[in-house]
């Protein structure tokens, strides 16, 4: 497990290395030129000079690329051109949201796709399964923010239920920074107001943006338990007169497992990256919406240091699944 | 193996444990969306004060990037900031000419080739500290703000000409400052009412100066005389201002003001529906709709002073023939076009906007397709010619979209026989484009302007003068004459001199300049019943005045 760890890493050391020179290759195609845009509309040629001096901008292209991962080693991102801060500082500030939104999204998916497809399997053709693939359906077919402005528009706008927009409501304030994630943070000093609120902003959101990833689980496993249905062991627990309970458990659903944890693991993925629609229809201050923000702005620094955060995220969640997959099937191993 | 599955069971079994969390929690939060309760003040966890003594006002304002006013230029931030910090002259509504807020009076001498504006600040005026504002605080910020050297310094420091040097605190409560003779005292008055010039309290900004004499510092932390002091400012969520209890005039009624982002026009409208805002800023047509019947709300629509405007490159054929430029502006329908914004927008065609000094309110053109054509074919364009157009993707030309304005005006210029290539762009690759030499790239384009500070030559400038390197130059046009004109009327003395210079200029810009002005868009609040004392002034700033709110 340590060597598959360490494997793993060194792995992770070559996928940023190539995402360092991709995002470098991005910012060297793009029409702009970053002194232009970092100063603005009033700067005067000799500003823009000085600017592209500082920047290393006049030097050759290896050397730059150099100097950029020597910065990047050392957590430096550049700064931001809109809001003329460290890169670092901002993902600080807005991943824990988005992070916060996907797992909480991931968690309803969970709750919701596998015993949803459990049964769908089950029960199969009769009318639950009929039911189930047809959320399947919708979830797969309708766009995220579709179902996000239908939901504010019922249980917000209408029923009054649930709060419309951000993290809290405004007139909160939010718990001192520990992870970043307000639920966890508002547990952690004890405020439970503050974690009441914060988990009723997340409701709307968390299932607008696990519905498609429920819809996905849920034929996963549906599909992977009916396989695992017919198999002759299955039979074979069966005539040896184990309660279905546990034929359906033991036998059935953990054979299914395999394929479920891969898929979990991708719709983790989809999950983060799906938020940037889900960000904007609830006003959800995340990652996804300053990476928008920072696309429209031409904010360099900020779109490659977003880039390099997702280049960390999806690796990171693949080992996590790689390591979770060898837990239920002791036929893979990860050494 | 059977470990293994355990572990997965225990796994499922924590999430329905969260589920249940999820449920028990639920209704023991749920009446925090409704307004009993928001209403019933949460003290306990809001702090102090209450929902009632809470004003939230819900915009976009993901344009807030700094809170120190020698830096901020975006519209949010200084609206921000004009309720924490203020200057020592303002515009106010109804009243004509800049009025006293920090100095009390003020006197314009000459002296040699210089004016001098001698001011005598307030002598009760204190910053939230309690100490009093004085002659040396003046100094210390515009020369703060002119040694940054941000977004917003050139206004002290290109158009009023102010330098350090020129400065002085004369004593405690008696500010001097000199500046050239081919400045207008009134421009520099008007420049001065802008959030660059307000007075910051040099004991406090110098004891927190850090690398960046306090701007960091600033962001979070406020060291102002207005009615308010920053409480807090989470990025592109909300800012929270606190009344200031020692505030040297009439303290506000709103004990706290929530700024807060609200990015989706829908969205606002469910705040103000929901009461979860008191007022709400920039409704579509379709959220107006639904609003006007609601009698908890009330709309307030009030003229911007933007210009949205098509500008046509003087440099490169055809628009480098003045009977084109012309031709284009018969043949676009003014009325359908304000039309489609649904009534919110006003029909200028003049570069001095509505609300400002020197505006002629004149409409010489009217869609004409006869004279369009006739324009076309003197100009040697009979048989019909092809123009590329630059329209901004994703930015608002006030109530509608660029791009629906520009297939408005794509249909119009049809039937003259001019076929328009929209070609759409983000507005911030656009304005690369606009603002670089390539006159062939930027044939024609679609863009809105808002004055820099409330004169007219806060507009009459750009849109004339070549060597300025603003619309005029980015559209190709130089004509020194009337360059010098908008410089004549820029230090005309009196009031009623400027006018009649400016109206000279307008009248000729009409017909000479490389612009069709399409309109001003009208901006549209919409406010709780309840709320009072609410008033947009483009003009002034802040243009929301928080301290004169109620409810």
């Amino acid at each position: 497990m340590f060597r598959f760890i360490l494997r793993r890493l060194l792995g992770f050391g070559f996928v940023l290395l190539g995402v360092s020179v991709f995002t470098f290759a991005i910012a060297q195609l793009v029409p702009v030129d970053p002194a232009a845009a970092a100063l603005g509309a009033k700067a005067r040629e000799e500003q823009i000079q000085a600017y592209r001096e500082e920047l290393g901008l006049n030097r050759p292209i290896w050397e730059q690329y150099f100097r950029y991962v020597a910065r990047l080693v050392q957590g430096d991102l550049g700064e931001s051109i809109r809001t003329r801060r460290p890169v670092a500082d901002d993902l600080r500030d807005f991943f824990p949201a988005t992070f916060e939104l996907a797992l909480a999204a991931l968690i309803v998916s969970l709750l919701f796709g596998i015993p949803l497809g459990i049964i769908a399997a089950l029960r199969r053709n009769n009318w639950l399964d009929a039911a189930a693939r047809l959320i399947a359906l919708i979830g797969g077919s309708m766009p995220i923010f579709y179902i996000g402005l239908l939901g504010l528009g019922l249980f917000y706008r209408q029923l009054r239920w649930l709060p419309g927009q951000g993290r809290l409501d405004s007139t909160l304030t939010p718990p001192e920074a520990i992870t970043g994630l307000f639920t966890i943070d508002a547990l952690l000093t004890g405020n439970w107001p503050i974690f009441q609120n914060a988990l009723w902003h997340l409701v709307l959101p968390a299932l607008t943006l696990g519905y498609f990833s429920t819809a996905v689980l849920l034929r996963i496993t549906r599909s992977s338990m009916l396989e695992a249905l017919s198999q002759d062991y299955v039979r074979t627990a069966r005539s040896k007169g184990l309660r279905e309970q546990v034929v359906v458990l033991r036998h059935v659903f953990k054979n299914s497992l395999p394929p479920i944890i891969t898929t979990i693991g991708l719709t983790f993925g989809s999950l983060l990256s799906g938020a940037v629609l889900t960000e904007t229809v609830f006003g959800w201050p995340g990652l996804g919406k300053y990476a928008t923000t920072s696309v429209s702005n031409l904010d360099l620094p900020a779109v490659m240091g977003v880039t390099l955060l997702a280049a960390v995220v999806y690796p990171a969640v693949n080992t996590l699944v790689d390591i979770g997959y060898s837990l239920v099937d002791p036929r893979v191993k990860v050494e | 193996m059977r470990m293994s599955f355990r572990r997965v069971h225990r796994g499922l079994s924590l999430l329905v444990l969260l589920a249940l969390l999820v449920a028990c929690a639920a209704p023991a939060a749920a009446p925090t969306g409704s307004e009993s309760s928001s209403a019933g003040g949460e003290a306990a966890a809001s702090g102090e004060v209450s929902r009632a003594d809470t004003l939230i006002f819900a915009a976009d304002i993901t344009d807030i990037l700094t809170l120190d006013p020698a830096v901020a230029y975006e519209f949010s931030g200084i609206q921000a900031e004009g309720s924490i910090y203020q200057t020592l002259v303002s515009f106010e509504e109804g009243e004509t000419g800049p009025q006293p807020l920090l100095a009390d009076s003020w006197d314009v001498s000459e002296e040699g080739d210089m004016w001098v504006i001698t001011f005598a600040l307030n002598p009760d005026a204190t910053f939230a500290s309690g100490n009093p504002v004085t002659a040396a605080d003046v100094v210390y910020s515009w020369s703060r703000a002119i040694e940054l050297n941000k977004s917003p310094a050139f206004l002290l420091i290109d158009v009023a000409q102010v330098t350090a040097e020129n400065m002085t605190a004369v004593d405690e409560k008696t500010f001097a400052v000199k500046i050239p003779k081919t400045v207008s005292p009134q421009v520099f008055l008007s420049v001065i009412t802008f959030t660059v010039a307000a007075v910051v309290e040099q004991a406090v900004v110098e004891a927190n100066a850090g690398d960046d004499m306090g701007s960091t510092w600033l962001n979070d932390n406020s060291a102002g005389s207005g009615p308010y002091v920053l409480s807090s400012w989470d990025r592109e969520v909300q800012v929270v201002l606190n009344v200031n209890e020692n505030y040297w005039q009439e303290v506000p009624a709103m004990k706290r003001v929530i700024m807060q982002n609200v990015t989706e026009a829908a969205n606002r409208q469910a705040a103000i529906e929901t009461g979860d805002a008191d007022i709400v800023q920039d409704l579509g047509p379709e959220q107006k709709t639904v609003l006007e019947g609601n009698p908890d709300v009330q709309i307030v629509s009030a003229s911007d002073t933007l210009l949205i405007y098509i500008g046509m490159n003087a440099q490169v054929a055809p628009f480098d023939n003045p009977d084109v430029r012309e031709a284009v502006r018969y043949a676009i329908n003014y009325d359908e076009i304000i039309a489609l914004t649904g009534g919110d927008a006003e029909l200028v065609q003049e570069v001095i906007p509505a609300g400002f000094l020197g505006h002629t309110g004149e409409i010489p053109f009217s869609q004409d397709i006869e004279k369009a054509k006739e324009l076309l074919a003197g100009a040697g364009y009979g048989d019909g010619l092809e123009v590329t157009a630059l329209v901004p993707s994703d930015y608002p030309a006030g109530p509608i979209d660029f791009p629906t304005l520009a297939t408005k005006v794509q249909s119009d210029l049809e039937k003259v026989g001019i076929t328009l290539n929209l070609q759409q762009l983000q507005v911030s690759e656009l304005l690369n484009i606009y603002r670089s030499e390539d006159a062939a790239a930027k044939q024609m384009v679609f863009i809105l302007w808002g004055p820099d500070f409330p004169d007219p030559d806060g507009n009459m400038t750009p849109f004339t003068n070549y060597a300025a390197r603003s619309i005029a130059w980015r559209n190709g046009w130089d004509d020194p004459e009337l360059a010098d004109m908008a410089a004549q009327a820029a230090i005309a003395e009196t009031p009623e001199e400027r006018v009649a210079l400016y109206a000279d200029l307008t009248e000729r810009l009409f017909h000479e300049g490389p612009y069709a002005i399409l309109y001003q868009p009208i901006k549209t609040f919409a406010l709780r019943s309840d709320v009072t004392g609410f008033t947009y002034n483009p003009s002034d700033t802040p243009a929301i005045t928080f301290a004169e709110i109620g409810k």
